[in-house]
């Protein structure tokens, strides 16, 4: 049976790296403010207003996460994308696959927006 | 071929290839998939405060003990793994220096070690139940 060449274009290839290299940038910043750096015995467990002083502290953490979330989103759906593409799956799935990422993709940014809203 | 077929090659390549370029490779595809799914609960959970300060705290409170901050260094174990071997192959890329990738996977194994260490310190307080009382909010 001829099989598909596991080949992936190059935009992908390249706006997965360049999200990647924000990610880096990002997770550092995110993980230190809201995972690592958030002493509870001083601050206590992460709640409502905990976290809305900390986003509206700065006008940047709304370009921040603005930026931040599509980017992360893409880079991972996209990264899934590639790892079912290396099965050399056939055309039919791989319109199912693609189609079903767009859609979680799309829901999952829209959510993350609203949620962010109420948060700012 | 069928999937399984598929899955068997892979593991065959992977027992033949037993280097640190398949390690790394295999390594990036784990973490990879399993902070997509991460990514995906996170934003469920945190989108309770959707129905505002009350929903959110409540599912906060859920997530916030001793347990989910052992699951939590794990996480942020896997966010670096993925995070500097990312590094690791966009330098090996973009700088044409595919012989010294060996050199770059021990070099972010150190900083690896580096960080982990330091978020067990930052975690630590996060391990005892009694720590989560009272508090500021």
């Amino acid at each position: 049976m001829p099989q598909k060449a596991a080949s992936q274009s190059l935009v992908p290839w390249l706006l997965q790296r360049i999200t990647g290299l924000f990610l880096a940038f990002f997770l550092v910043t995110h993980l230190n403010v809201h995972h690592l750096f958030h002493d509870i015995t001083v601050e206590g467990i992460i709640s409502f207003a905990l976290v809305q002083e900390r986003l509206t502290a700065s006008f940047w953490w709304q370009v921040y996460y603005f930026l931040f979330v599509p980017m992360v989103v893409y880079h991972a759906l996209n990264g899934i994308w590639e790892i079912i593409a290396d099965f050399r799956v056939s055309t039919g799935w791989s319109f199912l696959f693609k189609a079903m990422f767009w859609i979680l993709g799309i829901v999952l940014i829209v959510v993350a927006a609203i949620t962010l809203s109420n948060l700012f | 071929m069928k999937f399984s077929e598929k899955l068997k090659g892979t593991a065959q390549d992977v027992n033949l290839n037993r280097n640190i370029g398949n390690f790394s490779f295999w390594l990036h595809r784990i973490t990879g998939i399993g902070l997509s799914i991460y990514l995906v609960m996170h934003i469920f959970v945190l989108s309770s405060a959707i129905g505002g300060p009350e929903s959110f705290d409540k599912r906060m409170g859920q997530v916030q003990n001793p347990f989910f901050a052992v699951l939590e260094v794990l996480l942020i174990a896997g966010v670096f793994l993925h995070m500097l071997n990312g590094l690791r192959i966009t330098i090996t890329d973009f700088f044409a220096w595919s012989r010294g990738h060996k050199t770059l996977f021990w070099i972010i194994t150190v900083i690896f070690i580096a960080v982990m260490i330091l978020t067990l310190v930052l975690q630590w307080p996060k391990f005892f139940m009694e720590n989560y009382t009272g508090g500021g909010n």
